[in-house]
């Protein structure tokens, strides 16, 4: 005897008539969540093999990736898979992070306090910046707009990065976290601190207090050196690519900037743009990663595109140069000293107005194979 | 191994759970269309969310009963989803309170609903394989995916007056058929 499932396998049903309503990943995650939790109470039998299973695996990750203190493992936390790719999808036309899931380990590491459960999920370090993705899940309302501070890298000679926490419900957050070291003593793995003290609510003002402490080693991607040293010039900015590092999930390219003594007289900032396309005619969006100098005009930077094309030979980058002036409304800088009392600093007179962009000669980078 | 277009229907029947998250990605906007379609006027969005779990769980659940290829499965998964649907459907409306002055209209309910409405199902399922293949295709159209007689008419090329003819009959079939089985009782 056949069953409704056989039968309906053989009615021939015009699917043709249904189109499709868009799901978003909350969506998909959800349902998925929602799945396995009652698969898995069917297959209870099976589970202790698993549960094996995963032990090994942690056991074995945790003594060729991390080194130093275990907070307790959570396993069944995970709301949303692929936070990299989920938290790009909220900036549209970004994927610079599709492929970063991948190749990042796994952390999956707790720590709870004052009712806020904090746990980072994966991480990655591709020579250059960490990133990391973690989750919350709070009793509270966090609110809309909360901020944790970055994560710090040992060894290193100050940092520079970018965070972002998004809601998913009042109880659930997710967040991203890229934190780039400068003058690293080592290369080839970092150790991380995160030592979390409080979590702002910016809306309120209000730092929720408790101590979530996480110590891991990450070791880097596997990455390809490229040294370039090409420069382009004009209109008395110039512009330097010193290197690029290809990592299997991304590409990062190193560039200085300096400006000409007669453009400094004339205006307040200088903001180097780079725009990357390749001999196929694809175009890489990137994330600038911040960078270092002795003053606001000559500066060196880093800044990480997408994964590169297997394909292509060659790389187009065209700077792009924006020159600003400052005015009360759109600048204000504060001079700190070491003793906590800030001090209020004049924008300087300069001639010119409003900003004024220009594009440089493209520099042409081969492609080692 | 990853799981793709090419095999997600054998890894799935080996009841390997990347199979699973593979057909959520790909046909959770599909089946969504299904049961909007069907549910929506309901006005209930837990009722819906439910019933995607139960299409999902469902196609996990039997997807042994499946044969075919992938344009074959989409088929197979828009019937279990219309399926499902119209059954919450029908659930939720029986459950919804109405005021008095609808009771009698609520009351009647012809001979076949009250067997669709069977908890149990597996005692229409076996009736249902009693009838003849060509009566099966038009009941299962008709009464588990809503079908109307025109739209079962341009799908299986006979026409309206045939079909109508052949649900006369198979009902009667039935009925006598089911008249001899023990509501209820036989069907565990």
């Amino acid at each position: 005897m056949k069953d409704i499932y056989e039968l309906l396998n053989d009615t021939n049903i015009d699917d043709t008539e249904f189109e499709e309503i868009e799901a978003n990943e909350l969506e998909k995650a959800n349902l998925k969540r929602t799945l396995k939790q009652s698969i898995s109470k069917k297959k209870s039998l099976k589970r202790w093999k698993k549960d094996i299973a995963a032990a090994s695996i942690i056991i074995i990750l945790s003594f060729t990736t991390f080194g130093i203190a275990f907070p307790t493992y959570a396993s069944n936390l995970p709301v949303i898979g692929d936070i990299f790719r989920y938290l790009s999808k909220e900036d549209p036309g970004s994927s610079l992070y599709d492929n970063y899931q991948e190749y990042s380990s796994q952390i999956n590491m707790t720590e709870e306090s004052n009712g806020i459960k904090i746990t980072i999920k994966d991480a990655i370090y591709d020579g250059n910046t960490v990133s990391l993705t973690y989750s919350i899940e709070s009793e509270r309302d966090l609110g809309y707009n909360s901020m944790i501070r970055s994560p710090s890298i040992i060894g290193s000679n100050g940092s520079s990065g970018s965070s972002k926490i998004s809601r998913v419900d009042a109880n659930h957050y997710v967040g991203i976290d890229h934190t780039t070291g400068y003058d690293m003593k080592e290369q080839e793995q970092v150790k991380i601190n995160w030592d979390i003290n409080s979590i702002l609510i910016q809306e309120t003002l209000e730092e929720v207090k408790g101590n979530w402490n996480f110590n891991f080693t990450l070791k880097a991607t596997e990455s390809k050196e490229q040294l370039i040293n090409h420069s382009t010039e004009q209109n008395g900015v110039k512009v330097t690519i010193v290197n690029m590092s290809i990592t299997p999930m991304s590409f990062v390219i190193h560039y200085d900037q300096e400006v000409s003594e007669m453009v400094r007289t004339k205006w307040h900032a200088v903001d180097v743009y780079l725009d990357i396309k390749d001999d196929l005619g694809n175009s890489y969006s990137g994330k600038g990663n911040g960078g270092t100098g002795t003053d606001d005009y000559n500066m060196s930077w880093s800044k990480t595109f997408q994964k590169l094309d297997s394909q292509s030979t060659k790389l187009i980058v065209t700077p792009l140069i924006t020159l600003r002036s400052y005015t009360s409304e759109n600048h204000g800088s504060v001079l700190m000293s070491r003793d906590g009392e800030s001090k209020k600093i004049p924008i300087p007179k300069k001639s010119g107005k409003g900003q004024e962009g220009f594009a440089l000669p493209d520099i042409i980078i081969d492609l080692k194979k | 191994m990853k799981c793709n277009e090419s095999n997600f229907i054998r890894r799935l029947q080996r009841q390997k759970e990347d199979a699973l998250e593979f057909i959520v990605d790909t046909y959770l906007p599909l089946i969504k269309c299904v049961t909007y379609k069907v549910l929506s006027p309901l006005n209930n969005h837990g009722v819906i969310e439910e019933c995607i779990n139960d299409i999902f769980l469902s196609i996990w659940n039997n997807s042994n009963k499946f044969s075919g290829d992938i344009t074959d499965f989409r088929k197979w998964i828009c019937a279990i989803a219309k399926f499902k649907s119209i059954d919450y459907y029908r659930k939720a409306r029986k459950e919804m309170v109405f005021p008095s002055d609808y009771m009698d209209m609520n009351a009647v309910r012809s001979a076949e609903d009250e067997l669709i409405m069977l908890e149990d199902r597996t005692e229409l399922i076996a009736l249902i394989n009693q009838l003849e293949p060509m009566d099966r295709d038009i009941f299962i159209l008709k009464y588990f995916l809503g079908l109307n007689t025109n739209e079962i008419s341009t799908r299986l090329g006979i026409t309206p007056a045939a079909i109508d003819n052949r649900i006369y009959r198979g009902k009667k079939k039935l009925n006598n058929n089911a008249t001899n089985l023990m509501l209820g009782e036989s069907g565990t």
